[in-house]
């Protein structure tokens, strides 16, 4: 039950109540005076009449001010409202529904919020009257949709079936506002029915002062719907990758950290991993209350590229985004030619021992994601570098005129090389055959005592070569070797990936074509240095390999958030170009690439579904673009949070909006709505004839 | 009676005329054209005492050998010999002072008693006259001599409104220089203790006189007819005020009115007098009329 005005404003007329009183009080300081012979009768009179006198005096100021009082509330026009949505006159009514379709509202009222929610919706726009406008919005709304107050219930039904669950977090501000601008116009009832769960992570972001436009004098009624049982309630919190990279035969650890956001312990969860819609493994976890649980994968994936995978949640009555996806981009084997330049009779004196063991640990052909092949440098001028993505010098003395042709044609052609000083290493040799290729100029070996070795000095994390380094242990690896023998370089303007403590460069990257070429200044085994030995030698040497070999490839991409947008990364060569996105729903959506310095950028911003985003590369681009085809994009992790915000604060949060929570059952029971118009009339009426009457009889 | 004469008879019409002879003239000569003319009672011719020439005195009246003895002049007066010596008692208090519409209940209440003065004279009957407040302003003893209500009238005019009442003390000091009984006639709004003007009356019945009470009250006295709220500040005593909304009193107090009219109505009954309300808005020859029924 309610009151409320149809012209609030009016309401300040209640201030006139106060004249009849201030009337009153003027109308007792301007006396007249008459000079009169019968005074003793007045007073006597007086005498006689002082009690019923004061009474009737009282009476008929009373009556005069209830009169203004019932004038005030009559043109302000109230009306007295009994249950909670079903209209029964009351004037035209200009009616805002926002139904909240955020993810949360799946699992509201007990699992079926959303279906309740359009129920309380139609039967909010069932009840309006001829003459009553109504506007229907989505809480997933951005403020750009053209929405518009319209009369016709066929259209407005129509519209509410179209309304879906959307994957993202809802946002009441933009609803709000929407709903404020629509209402800003009409005269008359006005009102807005907000039908939510209230759920905290739409509420918890909520602030008044992002609304465009408020007007507290606006009923708002929240319809509520809340849940009568406690559920339990969990979902996936993150995917990530537990393996070294993802290659194909190659074993891939998937961990999935499962959140249980309840109370209760949730037992016997079913786990379950599927990779390209097929499943691969299931496993049964417990989750305990308002803590996390991580479950743990094994898979293998025989075919190189783009994977679409899902870990799902199986279990009844649990309350969550129960299916987070994500996109594994699996790397073929990165053949690696290595050339050894002092080729030793023990396999440990060798000069490739370390580097090979860096690249295949495990020395077994479906160990490890890359694939090392050692040659003796004799060899180097019938090799040939085909099928190969990159290849490693290790202390080859000097290379001949053919082999540099054939390795600047790799490098063209987008190969990577690396290449490793030594003691047999000729730097002479190197620039003056390598001259157009090398990133610095080689000059004099500068060897000492192992004792005396300079320390790393610094190093350039933000490199994308460098960047698996940056956990700490790795960092305080690089920085404890020493290196007492190196090849020194002159790159004067040229800023080194690592460089020594007294500055001179240590490793060095140069640009060819497609290709890149990197320098080692020392040796890639112990005999100028202690670096192979140290913990952080083998992600190093892969990560530069990964590198070498074009782009980050071979992880797991566990995606985005619905409603973020995603930024590519491409080469120049797309600038302009259209980008096809291939959405879950598969409608394609095109996106115009544009360029940001010496690179590309395409951003993404139609991510408002849950699932796989496919992308067509534009003909024309480069050889590989290194980006994945695919991306996932997720409902926000904390939507599936069941908890709600109090009715005080989220009342403390729209004040001065007044807003009245109302829960969803009481829309069901019949309400009724009164004019108090007409009563309020008969009241003054009769007010006035007492007060006539009563004026009369003075 | 013409409309013109019968005017004369409307307090307000009086009002405009200033001469106080010559409205009584007029009252009385239109009352009495329109009635009988009664028979002369009788003449004064007994001499009764000497008393010292005053200006507007006849000379004849003066008694020559008087002035051979004593060198001074001396007026003989004779004693009317009339079967009626009439005291016509006029208030003179502040509470007289008061006028709602045009004739104060002084200037009426002068009018009234001139008008008698004029028409117990004419009727060669001795006519005095006394005004008082709290006191005895003026004290004119009756004479049934024509050319006296020239003395009347010049006590009544030379006498304004003003000071205190009590009528009853004032009676009874009158009632102690009345020597011969006759007619009292009381002109007074009587805003007194009902019971000490009875009282004071009564002395006059005491000694054998008849009196007639005109009970003289203006209109606003009776029916409270203001508006607003007002504040009342009494005529003669200025401590007496009071905020007062006449309209939610004016019953009460015309209840209370009437109240005191008719407490002092039956008093005068029980005590053998003539009871007359009049209000200023009441015509003359209305008023007058209670006279002459008595008189016959």
């Amino acid at each position: 039950m309610s009151v409320f005005f149809l012209y609030p404003a009016l309401l300040f007329g209640l201030l006139a109540a106060s004249l009849p009183i201030l009337i009153h009080l003027l109308n007792r300081r301007k006396l007249k005076r008459i000079q009169f012979p019968a005074v003793r009768f007045i007073l006597l009179s007086q005498k006689r009449i002082s009690r019923s006198y004061r009474l009737r005096h009282w009476i008929l100021l009373a009556l005069r001010t209830l009169a203004v009082v019932f004038l005030a509330l009559l043109l302000a026009n109230p009306i007295f409202q009994t249950g909670a949505g079903l209209f029964a006159g009351g004037g035209p009514v200009s009616l805002v529904v926002l139904l909240d379709n955020s993810l949360s509202m799946t699992w509201a009222g007990d699992g079926d919020g959303f279906k309740q929610a359009k129920e309380a919706a139609r039967l909010l726009i069932s009840a309006l009257n001829e003459g009553d406008r109504t506007a229907l919005i989505p809480t997933n709304v951005d403020g750009k949709e053209p929405f518009r107050l319209k009369g016709q219930k066929d259209i407005l039904l129509k519209e509410l079936e179209g309304i879906e669950i959307a994957d993202g977090t809802a946002n009441p501000a933009a609803a709000l506002s929407k709903a404020y601008e629509l209402l800003a116009e009409p005269a008359g009832q006005k009102e807005i029915r907000f039908i939510t769960d209230m759920g905290l992570t739409g509420w918890d972001q909520f602030s008044l002062a992002a609304l465009k436009q408020v007007d507290p004098s606006i009923a708002l009624k929240l319809i509520h719907i809340g849940h009568k049982h406690q559920p339990l309630n969990g979902t996936i919190k993150t995917i990530r990758l537990a393996s070294q990279g993802v290659g194909v035969n190659l074993p891939t650890q998937i961990e999935a950290t499962v959140a249980n956001f309840g109370d209760t312990e949730i037992k016997d969860l079913l786990v379950q991993l599927s990779i390209d819609g097929q499943n691969r493994e299931q496993k049964l976890a417990t989750v305990p209350a308002k803590g996390e649980t991580s479950v743990n994968f094994q898979t293998r994936l025989n075919q190189p590229g783009a994977h679409v995978g899902q870990v799902i949640l199986k279990k009844d009555g649990l309350a969550g985004n129960a299916t987070v996806h994500f996109a594994l981009d699996t790397q073929d084997k990165l053949k690696v030619l290595v050339v050894d330049g002092d080729p030793q009779t023990s396999l440990v004196q060798s000069e490739t021992f370390f580097l090979s063991r860096a690249l295949n640990p495990a020395g077994e052909r479906d160990s490890s994601l890359f694939l090392p092949t050692v040659i003796l440098s004799d060899g180097l001028n019938s090799a040939t570098l085909d099928g190969y993505q990159v290849v490693m010098l290790c202390n080859v003395a000097a290379l001949s005129d053919a082999f540099v042709t054939k390795l600047q044609n790799f490098l063209r052609q987008g190969g990577g090389v690396l290449i490793f000083g030594g003691d047999k290493f000729q730097p002479e040799s190197y620039s003056q055959r390598l001259s157009q290729v090398l990133p610095a100029e080689l000059r004099e070996k500068k060897l000492g005592p192992e004792a005396s070795g300079e320390k790393v000095g610094k190093f350039d994390l933000d490199h994308p070569a460098l960047q698996n380094l940056s956990e700490s242990t790795l960092q305080e690896s690089i920085k404890s070797a020493r290196v007492w023998g190196y090849t020194r370089a002159g790159a004067p303007g040229k800023a080194a990936l690592i460089s020594l403590a007294n500055g001179d460069p240590l490793l060095l990257e140069q640009k060819v074509g497609a290709g890149r070429l990197m320098l080692f200044t020392t040796s890639a085994d112990r005999d100028w240095s202690d670096l192979p030995v140290k913990t952080v030698y083998l992600p190093l040497i892969q990560s530069l390999t990964q590198y070498l070999a074009g782009g980050k490839r071979g992880m797991l991409d566990a995606g985005i958030t619905v409603g973020t947008a995603k930024e590519l990364s491409l080469p120049p060569g797309y600038v302009g170009k259209t980008l096809r996105v291939t959405k879950p729903d598969k409608q394609n959506v095109e996106v115009v690439i544009a360029g940001e310095k010496d690179r590309a950028r395409a951003t993404i911003e139609v991510n408002d579904q849950a699932g796989i985003y496919r992308l067509d590369f534009p003909a024309g681009g480069e050889k590989d673009s290194g980006t994945p085809p695919i991306y996932a994009a997720n409902p926000p992790f904390l939507e599936s949070r069941l908890d709600e915000i109090g009715a005080r604060e989220l009342q403390t949060k729209l004040s001065p909006i007044r807003a009245e929570v109302i829960p969803v059952d009481a829309l069901k029971e019949a309400g009724s709505r009164t004019d108090l118009a007409l009563p309020l009339l008969a009241l003054l009426i009769v007010t006035l004839l007492i007060e006539g009457w009563l004026a009369q009889r003075f | 009676m013409s409309d013109r004469e019968k005017n004369y008879f409307d307090p307000k019409v009086l009002a405009g005329i200033s001469n106080l002879a010559l409205r009584a003239r007029y009252v009385v000569e239109g009352l009495m054209s329109g009635i009988h003319r009664s028979r002369a009672k009788g003449f004064s011719v007994e001499f009764e005492e000497h008393r010292e020439y005053s200006p507007g005195d006849e000379i004849r009246r003066i008694d020559w050998k008087a002035l051979g003895k004593f060198d001074r002049y001396f007026i003989k007066e004779y004693e009317d010999e009339t079967n009626l010596r009439a005291y016509l008692l006029v208030d003179s208090s502040g509470s007289m002072n008061y006028a709602s519409d045009g004739i104060t209940k002084f200037d009426y209440a002068c009018t009234l008693t001139a008008s008698l003065a004029y028409l117990i004279l004419k009727q060669q009957d001795a006519a005095g006259i006394v005004t008082f407040s709290n006191r005895i302003e003026a004290f004119i003893p009756p004479r049934a001599k024509r050319d006296y209500l020239i003395q009347i009238l010049h006590a009544l005019e030379n006498r304004g409104p003003g000071g205190d009442t009590d009528v009853g003390k004032i009676l009874d000091e009158i009632a102690g220089q009345i020597k011969r009984r006759g007619l009292v006639v009381l002109v007074s709004d009587l805003l007194d203790e009902p019971a000490a003007i009875v009282k004071g009356l009564r002395q006059f019945r005491f000694k054998g006189n008849d009196v007639i009470v005109f009970h003289l009250l203006d209109q606003a006295e009776l029916d409270l007819p203001f508006d607003g709220n007002i504040l009342f500040e009494d005529l003669e005593a200025a401590e007496l005020r009071v905020v007062a909304d006449p309209r939610a009193i004016r019953s009460t107090y015309r209840v209370v009115v009437q109240e005191f009219i008719t407490e002092m109505r039956k008093q005068c009954h029980d005590n053998a007098i003539d009871y007359q309300l009049i209000s200023t808005a009441t015509r003359l020859d209305q008023a007058l009329a209670s006279y002459l029924s008595w008189r016959g």
